[in-house]
C-alpha cells in the first residue's frame, strides 16, 4: 500500500513564487483582498462590480439567480444566500473571464496554460472573441485569483479586460507579414498596451475605450474606422529633396459600433512614431475630463467627438499635449521595436508537386495567403464559432512549435492564424491540423460566420446568435457541398455576422449580411427574431455601416440568406460588388423579397418559430398570460408600432435616394409614432401633435421608467428627446444615425409593450383605459 | 484506516469521471439539449442545475453540457469516445456535504455518474439508443497542483478499484484493472478495463 503524501495545502501562489511580475502579483493580491472584503460586506456592491470588471471578471446569464424554463421563471438557489458580486449578481453564479491577448499574439506556453485553465476551471473550451481576446465561461469568482496567477506567470493579464478602461489593443493579425502594409504595427500595439495599462490618465472614463492598429487602409484586418482610437500605419518622405522616409500613423478617433455606429474622424493625418503615445495619452485625458459619466448610453468617446465636433476635440487634445509632463516611455520603446518580431524557423522552400492529403486543395484555396516574405505563407485555422477545446489548443501549440517556433495570432473573425509557414510545409501542416479537427476550409468566407455569445451566456442577449451562426455554418457548408446557390463564386467571400442584441458585439454593422436579435409578439406569445442588416462594408477597415431592413423570425433566417445571396447571384452586373448591388436594387426590393417570411403563424400553426435555435424552451421573456382585453390593446399597440416601422423604413429609402433631410424627418416621425402607440395603452384619446405626444410619453413612460431598458436604462427614450424640437438636418451622417436610433426606439417600444402586458397579466399595472 | 487518509488525496475535490458509451450507442450530442433542459426544469438530479451549453460543433469536444453549481455533466466526445462525463468542481449539495475521504468521494462520484447514466438510458426522447458500459471508466484529477507521479497514480488507482468493487463493478476475472493513460502534461488520468 502506498505511503504517498500529497501536500494538500499546496497553492498556486506558492507554486508560482518568483515567476509572476511584481506589479501583476500585487494587482492580484489586491483583488484577492477585495474578494475577502466583499465576502465580509466591507465593499459596496457597485464598487466591487467595477473592481472585478477591471480584472476581466464578467457576469454571465442567469447570474441574477433566475432562470426561465419556458413556462415560468424559477429561482436558482445558489448556496451563497444573499452574497452578491455586484448589483443583482449572485456570488456563486458562474461568470465569464475575459483574458486580454494584445494584438492576438500567443506563444506555445501561453496556449498550454490557457488549455489547462479551460479544463480545470471552465468547460474545456477556449473562446476567441471578435477583439482577439480569449474568454472562459462558467468560472466561479473564487477561482479567479489563481487563474490570474497562472496567466501572469506566462505574461498574460486580465487587468482592464472589462469595465471602463482601455480594453485589449487589437491589430491586424497579418501585421509583419502582410504584403500591403508599410511596416509592422505589432511593436507599436505592444507599446500602446503597456503604456496605457493601469495609466493614471486612463482610469476615469465613463465607458470603455477600444484601440486598434491597422497596417493598411484597404483591408479590414484592423478595423480602424470603428474604434475609439484607430491607428493606421503610414510612411512619408521627409522632404529636403532626399528620398528618406519616416514612419508614422494616421490617427482616427470617435468610431464605434454599439447600438448606433459612428464612423471615426481623422484626428491627425500623420503623427510621427515618437508622437503616438503622448497623443493617445492626451486623448485619454480629454475623454476622462469631458466624457459623459452619468448617462452610460452616451458615455463612449464617439458621443463626445460628435458633440464637440472634431475641430474642437482636436484643439482640446492639442491643449493637453502642450501641458503633458514628458514621459520617457513615449520614446523608450522605439529602441526595442523588435519586441514582437517573429522569424521563420524552417526554410521557405516552394510547394512542390506531389501527393496531397484529402481536402488539401480546398483548404489551400481559402485558408492560406502569401506573405511578403518570399516562400512563406500564413495559414488560418477556421474555428467554428470561435471555439476550440483544450486538447486542440495544445495540439495547436505543438503544431506551431514544429512549423514556426510556436506563435499564433487570434483574429477579429474568431480564428487563429499561423504565420511564417514555409510553403513546402503546407501539406504536413494541414495534415496535423486536420488530425486535430482544425483543418476546416473556408476561413474568412461565407461559411465562416462570426457571432457574439448571445443568449448562450450573455446577460443582454435577446436571440440566440450562436445558435443561428451554427445553423448557418451547417446550411452553407451543405449548400457548398451540393453545389447549391451558396456555392457560387460570387458569394464565396461575403461575410455574415450575428449579434444577439443591438449592441453589436458580433459586429453586424460591418458585415455584408448582418443580423441582430430582437423579439416580436405574436398570438399572445413572444417570438425570437433577427433584424436583417444590409449595406455594411467589411473592407477598407470597416468602411461603411449597414442599416436594418426588416425583422424576420429566427428560424427563417437561413432562408433569408439563401434568398438574398440567390438574388445577387442571379441579378448582379458584371464586376458589381455586393454593396453596390444592394444599393442599386434598393432596400424596398429586398424587403419585398423577404415579405412573406415576416408573416407570423399562430402558435398552433407552427410552434417551432416560438423557440430559438439550439434551445427547446418556448421563447418568452416572462411568464405571460395575456387576457382578451389586454390582447386587444396589444393588437392596437402593435398596429401603431408596425406603422412606425414602416415610417422608419421609408426614411431608409429616402436615405438611399440621398435625401438626408427627409430621411431624418421620417426617423423622427417614426419615433413619435411609436411613442404614440404606447401612449394609447393608457390614453386612447391622445392626439397627433408631437409636443403633446412627447410630453405624455415623458410623463407616462419616462418618468415612470416603464420605457427603460433593463440594461440600457433611459438610452432609447433620450433618442426621441434629443431630436424633438430639433428634427431638421441635412447631414447624411446624422440622418443615418437617426434612422438607427429610430429603429432602436421602436425595438424598445416593442419591449416596453411586452413588459406592460406582463405587468397587466400579473395584475400589477392598471388596465388600459 | 482507509488507504488514503495519510496521503492528502482525501482533500482532492476536483475529479472527473467519465463512463464510456457502449459501442452500439447511436445518439447525436444535439439530442441531449432538450433532455438536459428538461432535467433542469424538472429538477431531475438532487443538486442545483443552471444551464445547458452546446459545443457539438467542436471536434471531439465536450459535446453538450449540463452545467450545475457543484458539477458539470456532459455527453462528452473527447478522444472520439462518447460517454457521460461527470466533472465535480465543489461539494455544497447536501448529498456530498459530509464527504471526508477519497474513498467516500469516489463512491459518491460513481453514484452521481451512474445515476445520470441510468437516467439517460431511460430517457424516452432517446429511445434507448444510448447505453453505457460501466466497466469502462476514466478517472481524471482535474487539479494540476496534485503531483502527476506514479505514486499518486497508484494510490488513486487502488482507491478507484475499491470504489468500483463497492459499487458492484467487477469483471468476470475479478477486480477491474486500472491503468494510467495520457501524456506527462495531461491531467493525471486512469482508465479501467
Amino acid at each position: 500500500m502506498s505511503q504517498l503524501t500529497v501536500d494538500s495545502t499546496a497553492t498556486w501562489e506558492a507554486e508560482l513564487e518568483g515567476r509572476i511580475p511584481r506589479r501583476l502579483r500585487e494587482e492580484i493580491e489586491i483583488f484577492e483582498t477585495q474578494i475577502a472584503q466583499k465576502r465580509q460586506g466591507r465593499i459596496d456592491d457597485k464598487v466591487f462590480a467595477e473592481t472585478r470588471l477591471r480584472r476581466g471578471v464578467y457576469g454571465q446569464r442567469y447570474d441574477n439567480g433566475q432562470r426561465h424554463d419556458g413556462t415560468a421563471s424559477r429561482a436558482l438557489e445558489y448556496p451563497c444566500g444573499d452574497l452578491t458580486k455586484g448589483p443583482n449578481t449572485v456570488w456563486d453564479a458562474p461568470g465569464m473571464l475575459r483574458i486580454k491577448i494584445p494584438f492576438g499574439a500567443m506563444n506555445g506556453e501561453q496556449m498550454e496554460v490557457l488549455a489547462d485553465l479551460a479544463e480545470e476551471y471552465s468547460d474545456g473550451i477556449a473562446h476567441v472573441t471578435t477583439r482577439q481576446d480569449i474568454q472562459l465561461h462558467f468560472i466561479h469568482i473564487d477561482d479567479t485569483p489563481d487563474i490570474m496567477r497562472r496567466l501572469a506567470a506566462v505574461g498574460i493579464t486580465t487587468q482592464e479586460a472589462c469595465g471602463n478602461s482601455v480594453r485589449n489593443v487589437t491589430a491586424c493579425p497579418l501585421a509583419g507579414v502582410c504584403r500591403d502594409e508599410p511596416f509592422d504595427v505589432s511593436p507599436y500595439a505592444h507599446a500602446m498596451t503597456h503604456f496605457l495599462l493601469g495609466h493614471r490618465d486612463a482610469q476615469d472614463f465613463g465607458r470603455k475605450f477600444k484601440i486598434a492598429f491597422s497596417g493598411c487602409e484597404q483591408h479590414a484586418c484592423g478595423l480602424a474606422n470603428m474604434h475609439d482610437l484607430g491607428v493606421l500605419a503610414q510612411v512619408r518622405t521627409t522632404g529636403n529633396g532626399t528620398k528618406s522616409t519616416e514612419r508614422g500613423f494616421k490617427v482616427f478617433v470617435g468610431g464605434g459600433l454599439g447600438p448606433v455606429p459612428h464612423q471615426a474622424k481623422v484626428l491627425r493625418e500623420f503623427v510621427r512614431e515618437d508622437e503616438l503615445l503622448p497623443l493617445a495619452q492626451a486623448v485619454c485625458r480629454v475623454f476622462g475630463r469631458l466624457g459623459e459619466k452619468r448617462n452610460r448610453a452616451r458615455a463612449r468617446i464617439k458621443f463626445l467627438v460628435a458633440k464637440l465636433g472634431i475641430e474642437e476635440f482636436t484643439r482640446l487634445v492639442d491643449e493637453e499635449l502642450a501641458v503633458l509632463p514628458v514621459d520617457d516611455r513615449w520614446t523608450a520603446y522605439l529602441d526595442h521595436l523588435d519586441v514582437a518580431d517573429e522569424h521563420p524557423t524552417r526554410p521557405g522552400a516552394a510547394l512542390e508537386p506531389g501527393p496531397r492529403p484529402e481536402g488539401f486543395a480546398e483548404w489551400l484555396g481559402t485558408n492560406v495567403q502569401r506573405q511578403r516574405q518570399p516562400g512563406y505563407v500564413t495559414a488560418a485555422v477556421n474555428l467554428p464559432l470561435g471555439d476550440l477545446t483544450s486538447t486542440q489548443l495544445r495540439a495547436l501549440a505543438d503544431t506551431a512549435r514544429r512549423f514556426n517556433g510556436g506563435l499564433v495570432r487570434n483574429t477579429v473573425e474568431q480564428n487563429v492564424v499561423l504565420r511564417n509557414i514555409g510553403e513546402a510545409d503546407l501539406p504536413d501542416l494541414y495534415a496535423e491540423l486536420r488530425a486535430a479537427g482544425l483543418g476546416a476550409p473556408g476561413a474568412s468566407s461565407l461559411v465562416d460566420v462570426t457571432s457574439c455569445p448571445g443568449t448562450d451566456t450573455c446577460k443582454l442577449g435577446i436571440s440566440s446568435s450562436r445558435g443561428l451562426a451554427g445553423e448557418l455554418r451547417k446550411r452553407i457548408a451543405d449548400s457548398i457541398r451540393t453545389a447549391g446557390v451558396l456555392a457560387d463564386e460570387a458569394v464565396k467571400d461575403l461575410r455574415i455576422k450575428v449579434s444577439g442584441c443591438f449592441n453589436s458585439c458580433g459586429q453586424h454593422h460591418v458585415a455584408d449580411i448582418g443580423f441582430y436579435g430582437v423579439s416580436r409578439k405574436s398570438d399572445g406569445r413572444t417570438m425570437p427574431h433577427f433584424q436583417v442588416i444590409l449595406g455594411g462594408q467589411w473592407t477598407e477597415n470597416a468602411g461603411s455601416y449597414g442599416l436594418a431592413v426588416v425583422a424576420v423570425p429566427s428560424k427563417r433566417i437561413p432562408e433569408v440568406v439563401e434568398r438574398i445571396a440567390g438574388l445577387y447571384v442571379a441579378e448582379r452586373e458584371k464586376g458589381e460588388s455586393f454593396q453596390s448591388f444592394i444599393a442599386r436594387v434598393g432596400k424596398a426590393r429586398i424587403r419585398q423579397l423577404l415579405d412573406d417570411l415576416t408573416k407570423l403563424p399562430t402558435y398552433l400553426e407552427d410552434r417551432t418559430l416560438y423557440s430559438d435555435w439550439g434551445d427547446p424552451r418556448e421563447y418568452t421573456l416572462g411568464d405571460l398570460g395575456v387576457g382578451e382585453c389586454a390582447g386587444e390593446v396589444v393588437t392596437a399597440v402593435e398596429f401603431g408600432l408596425s406603422a412606425a416601422e414602416r415610417e422608419v423604413f421609408q426614411g431608409l429609402l429616402e436615405l438611399d435616394r440621398g435625401d438626408a433631410g427627409t430621411a431624418a424627418s421620417r426617423a423622427y416621425a417614426a419615433m413619435v409614432q411609436a411613442a404614440r402607440a404606447l401612449i394609447t395603452t393608457e390614453n386612447i384619446d391622445i392626439g397627433n401633435e408631437p409636443d403633446e405626444i412627447v410630453g405624455e410619453f415623458r410623463t407616462r413612460f419616462y418618468d415612470t421608467e416603464l420605457f427603460f431598458d433593463p440594461y440600457a436604462g433611459a438610452k432609447f427614450a433620450n433618442y426621441l428627446f434629443r431630436i424633438h424640437g430639433d428634427a431638421e438636418t441635412d447631414s447624411g451622417e446624422e440622418a443615418h444615425r437617426r434612422i438607427e436610433e429610430a429603429q432602436l426606439f421602436i425595438e424598445a417600444a416593442h419591449a416596453c409593450n411586452q413588459r406592460i402586458s406582463e405587468l397587466q397579466a400579473a395584475g400589477s399595472l392598471r388596465r388600459a383605459v | 484506516m482507509n488507504a488514503t487518509s495519510a496521503t492528502g488525496l482525501d482533500d482532492l475535490v476536483k475529479l472527473d469521471l467519465k463512463v464510456l458509451a457502449s459501442s452500439e450507442s447511436a445518439a447525436a450530442p444535439e439530442e441531449f439539449i432538450p433532455v438536459f433542459h428538461r432535467w433542469i426544469t424538472e429538477r431531475v438530479l438532487p443538486e442545483l442545475l443552471i444551464d445547458v451549453a452546446d459545443y457539438s460543433h467542436v471536434h471531439e469536444g465536450p459535446g453538450v453540457l449540463l452545467v450545475g453549481h457543484d458539477a458539470i455533466y456532459a455527453y462528452d466526445e473527447s478522444r472520439g469516445e462518447p460517454g457521460l462525463l461527470y466533472s465535480r468542481r465543489r461539494e455544497t449539495a447536501p448529498e456530498t456535504a459530509g464527504i471526508r475521504t477519497l474513498d467516500e468521494r469516489l463512491e459518491s462520484l460513481l453514484l452521481c455518474a451512474f445515476r445520470a447514466c441510468d437516467q439517460i438510458e431511460a430517457e424516452p426522447q432517446l429511445d434507448g439508443r444510448v447505453a453505457f458500459d460501466r466497466h469502462r471508466i476514466e478517472l481524471r484529477v482535474n487539479d494540476r497542483l496534485v503531483p502527476r507521479d506514479d505514486e499518486t497514480a497508484s494510490a488513486l488507482g487502488e482507491a478507484l478499484r475499491r470504489a468500483l468493487a463497492e459499487a458492484g463493478v467487477a469483471d468476470d476475472r475479478g477486480p477491474v484493472g486500472v491503468q494510467r493513460i495520457g501524456e506527462a502534461r495531461d491531467r493525471l488520468t486512469l482508465r479501467t478495463g
